[in-house]
Order: structure tokens, then sequence, then C-alpha cells
């Protein structure tokens, strides 16, 4: 049976990655002339007629739309699972393969496909799906206005170095150069504090000092322009999870532990708390901080406040980032800012391949792509509460469809416009004649 | 059962060539079905089902012609041609049209019908409990579903 929790770690060693071109179409380009149904037809069955080909143009008129529907070679193929005849495998790049003298043209690969894309001969009722014709489509050789391209997928995977290396200096910086932390650090004339042991020190002494707002603001003015960069480039702490977590395995988190919104609970809970202690009740015990006040590798052993960091990164196993996922309470005050921020990063539905790829969900280090959705043919929409601005789908889209836009630029709708698909309730419904 | 549904059965019969038949079993043989259902009997084979059709009297009404997933494994080796997936086809149609369609599976958006329960409790079966809408649409409203979601 498919395995819907396999990461790609465990595919990796099991399984086969896929790594070849891929085949890739813009809808934008395409004029629908169908010349790619009939080249496919013609180099492999030596006929024109399009009804053979494994690819279909696709033009809706009405909506105005078109598209090609072809194989996209899934890198958890479910044609593959439900095949009776295991006619359908993968080969050693990661190509899949029907095998047509095994294949009895039963088509439950198509009622498995989420594009349906396998195709069925009206005439014959034979199935075909494209085999990338061993490196060299027909189709996209013919194809007039260049809307088929066949490539290999190209990521813009440097983007990991500019953020290590940010990451790094600013761990360097802040917990062993500048004296003072990141909850209330400064440099000359330069102040930075800690918005949320901000408010609490507001409710807790009942007074303001004016000097401390505009440093506490910085962040989150930082925030409203970039997203939580902090968390995903600046937090000393996010750096050792970044780091350690590599090692750690994952296997998920169990239903009962995905509330997001605990953070925004532990978040409003310092701030009561403060007010009713009289001194900041988060800070001595925030893994941020904590790490900050370690001046040196001595202190950052043996430090006072360092009994929560062994319960963060515990939390660590499992899934990454769970402590910012969930607990994190300057990341919780972070996300209502950059709910209302400058910045987002959308899966654009054009180039997202969706399905069959399924990378940004893998790499997203807060878990935010929506693998369901993804299964269901549908780019999801990022929650920029959530988002943590570490650009790690960006960095592993082999599309690039994955990129970061200003709140107002118009992207692909997310949704489904005039398709609607009643809730599945019996098993059988009447006709509508 | 009236005359007219009676002659509609021995059109289907005759254009599936069922007369033909000559009991070799061969059609059994190639079936795929034997792969898919762990209760696979002479009752749900294409033999099964072309058997009943021939000396039933209401064979659109017996359970055993939802199971066939309509591929042409058993046309191909059958020495006189016989066409099971038509006759299956062709019961199922009349089935749908008398109001007895209790294991057909119809398209959530266009209503057609598109694939037996059983056999889709196969794929469940191998693909896990999922709840994907697209497994519920026929691939035609499939494949639109996608080129709306993507364009």
């Amino acid at each position: 049976m498919l395995n819907l929790n396999k990461r790609s770690s465990d595919r990796n060693s099991s399984g086969v990655k896929s790594n070849h071109p891929a085949l890739v179409f813009d809808p934008r380009l395409c004029t629908g002339c169908r010349t790619c149904e009939m080249v496919c037809a013609q180099s492999h069955f030596g006929t024109v007629s399009s009804g053979k080909a494994a690819i279909r143009s696709l033009c809706l008129e009405e909506q105005g739309k078109i598209f090609s529907i072809y194989c996209q070679h899934c890198q958890e193929p479910l044609c593959l699972e439900v095949c009776p005849v295991k006619a359908i495998s993968r080969n050693a790049e990661g190509l899949v393969c029907l095998d047509s003298k095994a294949c009895v043209d039963c088509g439950l690969c198509i009622a498995a496909c989420p594009e349906g894309a396998p195709l069925r001969d009206p005439e014959t009722h034979q199935v075909q799906k494209c085999d990338l014709c061993k490196g060299e489509p027909a189709c996209v050789a013919a194809c007039p206005s260049q809307a088929l391209r066949y490539g290999p997928a190209k990521s813009p995977s440097w983007i990991r170095f500019p953020r290590w290396a940010v990451q790094a200096v600013a761990f360097f910086l802040l917990v062993i150069v500048l004296v003072g932390t990141v909850c209330s650090l400064s440099l000359g004339d330069f102040n930075l504090t800690c918005p949320v042991g901000f408010l609490q020190e507001i409710v807790a002494s009942q007074t303001i000092i004016l000097a401390t707002i505009a440093s506490a603001l910085i962040l989150l003015v930082l925030t409203v322009f970039f997203g939580r960069v902090f968390c995903g480039w600046l937090c000393p702490f996010g750096f050792i999870l970044d780091l350690v977590g590599r090692f750690f395995p994952r296997f998920g988190n169990p239903k009962i532990l995905r509330a997001r919104q605990t953070k925004y609970s532990v978040l409003a809970a310092s701030i009561v708390g403060s007010a009713a202690v009289g001194h900041q009740v988060f800070c001595p015990v925030c893994p941020i901080g904590t790490v900050c006040r370690s001046y040196g590798v001595k202190d950052f052993f043996f430090g006072s406040g360092l009994a929560v960091i062994p319960v963060a990164l515990a939390l660590e196993i499992g899934e990454k980032r769970n402590w910012c996922r969930y607990l994190c309470p300057v990341g919780a005050l972070f996300g209502l800012m950059a709910k209302v921020g400058l910045m987002k990063v959308v899966i654009g539905a054009h180039q997202c391949k969706k399905f069959s790829c399924m990378e940004c969900a893998e790499v997203c280090p807060v878990g935010i792509v929506d693998k369901e959705m993804l299964r269901e043919g549908v780019s999801p929409a990022l929650s920029m509460a959530e988002c943590i601005m570490c650009l790690r789908c960006v960095e592993h889209c082999p599309y690039g469809a994955a990129k970061v836009r200003l709140k107002g630029q118009a992207v692909r709708p997310h949704g489904v416009e005039g398709f609607s698909v009643t809730p599945v309730t019996g098993t059988s419904r009447e006709p509508s004649s | 059962m009236s005359e007219e549904l009676e002659r509609r059965v021995e059109q289907i019969m005759t254009e599936s060539g069922v007369f033909r038949c000559v009991e070799c079993g061969k059609c059994v043989v190639g079936c795929p079905m034997a792969k898919m259902y762990a209760s696979f009997s002479f009752e749900i084979s294409p033999r099964g089902v072309l058997k009943k059709a021939l000396l039933g009297p209401d064979p659109m009404k017996d359970e055993s012609i939802w199971f066939c997933t309509e591929c042409n494994a058993c046309t191909e080796t059958c020495p006189e041609g016989v066409s099971c997936r038509d006759l299956t086809a062709g019961l199922r149609k009349l089935a749908v049209e008398v109001g007895m369609a209790g294991q057909g599976l119809f398209c959530q958006h266009c209503g057609k019908l598109f694939l037996p329960s059983h056999v889709m409790k196969y794929l469940e079966e191998r693909l896990g409990k999922v709840q994907w809408q697209f497994l519920h649409l026929c691939p035609p409203c499939r494949r639109e579903r996608y080129v709306l979601l993507n364009s």
C-alpha cells in the first residue's frame, strides 16, 4: 500500500529520486494548434490521429483556458500503486514507464491519476502515457510557439549560501561578539530590543521608557517589510535548530500537537503573567535569550537558564523547527506583524508541478506547504504568519514556481472557479440525466 | 421484465458476441480482476458474467457485473472474439437506465457513470484511506479541473 508519510529521505534510500529533465508547459504561449498531439502519434505509431497521442491539448473555450495534459512522472506515482498487472514501473532515472506488452488497458491508472494523464485512444481503447521519447521529445521539437520546453530542472540552489552565511554571522555577532543580547542590545548609539521582552517589561513595570520604543520597533518594522526574516535568517536559536536538526530523525508530529495557535497563547500568557508577577516571566526561559546571554563557549554550556533549551531541542525530534512552529512567542508576535506585512511567498499555479514533485513541502522547515492540497492538484496558498522567509521552497523548486512577491501583486487563483465538487456522501449518486 | 428490456439485453448479447462463446475459459486467465480482488471467483469472472447473461432472467440486476474494469484482456485471448467488456458495459448502462445502479459510481461533476464501486474499493485499498476529490471525478472532468487549476 502507498505510504503517504514517506519522506524524500526515505525515498532516496529505498526507491529512486528522479533527476531526469522535465517537460514543462507554459499555457501563456500555447495556441492550441495540437501539433504536439500529431507528432506524438506520428513518432510512436506512424499515424497522425491525435487520439493515439500521449499528450492532449485541452481548450476550454468558455473559460478561455488552455492546457496540455501529459504524464508528469511523479515522485510517488499513484498509477504504479494501482496497476493490477504491474505494467507500470519506475526506471533507474525515475521515469514512470508503461510496459505496453503487459498492459491490459484496464484504465485504473487513469482512475488513480490526479490529472487523468494516461490517455485512452477513443478508437482502440489503448492506454498511452508519455515516455519522454528517450530524452528527445518530439512534441517539444515540433511545438511552433515554444509552449513546451524540455530540459534539466533548475533551482536557484545558491540561496542556501547567503542564508547560512547570514545565520552564522548573526549568531556570531549576537552570541559571542556583542555584549548584551538580542533581548536588549546596544552597539554605540544603536539599540535593539526584543519586542516581546519589551511588551513584558511595559506591563511588568507599568512604565514606558521612550528610548526603547524605537529599538523595539526595529525588528517589528523589519518584519512588516520582509516577513519573519528574523526567524529564518537571524535568530541564533533558529540557527542552532537548523544545524542540529539535520541529524534528528523525522517521522512527523502526532495530530494532537499540530496546534499552531499555541504560540499566540504563550505570547498572551507571558504578557499577562508579567503584569501579574511584576517582572518578565518568559525572558528567563526564552531559548533565544538564553543562547544570547551565554557569553562564550563556557557559559553556553553551563548558563543558568539552559533548562528550556533541551526541551526545545527535544521538540526538534519528529519535525523541523517544532519550537518555532508551535511555541515561540517571539515568532508569534512577528507572525502577527508579517500578517499585515508587505511580502508574500507564493507557489505559482502556472509552473508548479504539484503532486508529481512536492519538493517544497519536503523542505519547508515550518511545514506550511500543504501536501494534501498538492496531491489534489492545487498550489496551496502560504500563510505568511507561519512562513519564516527562509526561502528554502524558492531554493529547491525545480520549476521556479515558488517565488517572493509583494502583497498586492496578483498571482494565479488558488481555487477552482466554476468547478464545484460536492463532498462525497454515499457510494453512488443518481445521474443527472 | 418487459419485452422491451428483454429485447435490449438480447441486442447487447448479440453485439458482444456472447452466443459464440465456447466456454474454453481463456478469458479468465488474463483477467486483471484475479489480481485485484481477494474474493475473485467464477461468479465475477468474465465467464461467470457471460454465463449468467446467457441463463439468468435479469443479468443487469446481478451484482457480479459491477467488478469488471472494462479492459479488453479477455477479448484479446478469446478464440471467438467475444467481448465481455461490451457485454458488461452494455448491461451496466441498462442497469442505470432501469434504476438499479446501486454499485455504480457517478462523476461528482458531470454525473456520468464512470467506475463501479468495487473498483473504487480496490483503488482505496491500494492508496490507503484517502479523501482526494479527484478520485470522484471521471477522467474528462478531472482533466478539465486540472486545466482550470493550472492556467
